[in-house]
């Protein structure tokens, strides 16, 4: 099977190149991490992140074919040959598929992702209804892939300023959390031109969730209960 | 800046100003599929009605809010310079306050 992948090592080129893979593949290989493990026992040199292997952990993140995924869940079967691999879109580069991810925590940190609340704390645990907790769902499985904020064209244009899909999805997680009190904050805090507002609709964020979540629901959430707020 | 709507304002905006621009069409293109004046005098004492052109102006200055709101996220998401940000975004309002200027005299302040 071909591949076409992004290399660029900072140690010794001035500017990346793609380099062409031919590969054999084994009738048990199904996924992409497969054979991406592969292509890295005939190449050592190729660097790339993976830990779980399962899509739960969020580290093979990487633009496959012009289009964010989890390389562990992506099948085989169906990509189209040269399968073309790169880092995420407009992230940092470190070292060939693996990308710098600081600017993207560090917009998921300014949107406070912990529960406020100063009540003192009750004996066992902060009870919430099973409506409430269903509130939760779609929201709290999130992996911090990052395959969202990366397909974004306003967190290209406007990283530092955009929350970004990700961050904006956790963002609505802690609003909507009956336990949480800190509401009023949490959508003051967010609206300002950029935070929240540069948002378009333009829905990539939903189309690459590899957990089929949903941000641009989550963002529309948050306008409706921002309006809310203020009549 | 202060006479910019926030976030969450000038999003409002958007969607109010285009609610009433749809409704407004969706009137007239009723109105003339019904009732469409037979001649220019007709037509000019027709809008010339307080219903009918105050409703008109409001249509324009709808629209000319919905273009402000609108320019500005396109300066905002692509031209970062302040240099450039500056005299841009001052050249389309003041392009669109002459705007609403023009509109206001047609529809309100001619005989």
């Amino acid at each position: 099977m071909k591949f076409f992948i992004y290399r660029f090592n900072p140690e010794k080129d001035s500017t990346p190149c793609m380099q062409h893979y031919d590969i054999a593949l084994q009738p048990e290989d199904r996924m992409l991490l497969d054979a991406l493990v592969r292509i890295k026992a005939a190449d050592d040199s190729l660097a790339f992140r993976r830990s779980c292997r399962e899509g739960v952990c969020g580290s093979d993140a990487m633009n496959i074919n012009g289009r964010n995924g989890l390389a562990c869940v992506t099948r085989i079967a169906g990509l189209k040959e040269p399968v073309d691999l790169r880092p995420l879109p407009s992230f940092p580069v470190v070292r060939d598929l693996i990308v710098d991810m600081t600017r993207f925590f560090k917009q998921y940190h300014s949107i406070k992702p912990y529960l406020i609340n100063d009540e003192p704390p009750p004996e066992k645990e902060r009870l919430q209804s099973p409506e409430e907790r269903s509130k939760l769902d779609g929201l709290y499985e999130c992996i911090l892939c990052a395959c969202c904020t990366s397909q974004c064209p306003s967190s290209w244009w406007n990283p530092d300023k955009f929350v970004g899909p990700a961050g904006l999805l956790q963002a609505y997680r802690f609003i909507i959390d009956s336990r949480d009190q800190a509401t009023r904050e949490r959508l003051e805090d967010l609206n300002d031109p950029y935070r929240l507002f540069r948002c378009r609709s333009i829905m990539n964020c939903t189309e690459v969730c590899p957990r089929g979540l949903s941000p641009s629901r989550a963002i529309e959430k948050i306008r409706l209960l921002m309006v809310k707020e203020s009549i | 800046m202060r006479g910019t709507p926030s976030g969450l304002r000038a999003w409002l905006l958007q969607r109010l100003t285009a609610v009433y621009m749809i409704a407004f069409v969706i009137f007239l293109l009723a109105h003339f599929a019904t009732d469409a004046s037979k001649s220019y005098e007709l037509w000019r004492s027709w809008m010339m009605h307080p219903e009918a052109s105050i409703a008109t102006f409001l249509f324009f200055t709808a629209l000319l809010l919905h273009a402000w709101v609108g320019i500005r996220d396109v300066v905002l998401d692509y031209l970062q310079p302040m240099i450039v940000r500056l005299p841009v975004l001052a050249m389309a309002g003041f392009s669109l306050l002459a705007m609403e200027a023009w509109v206001a005299r047609i529809l309100l302040l001619s005989p």
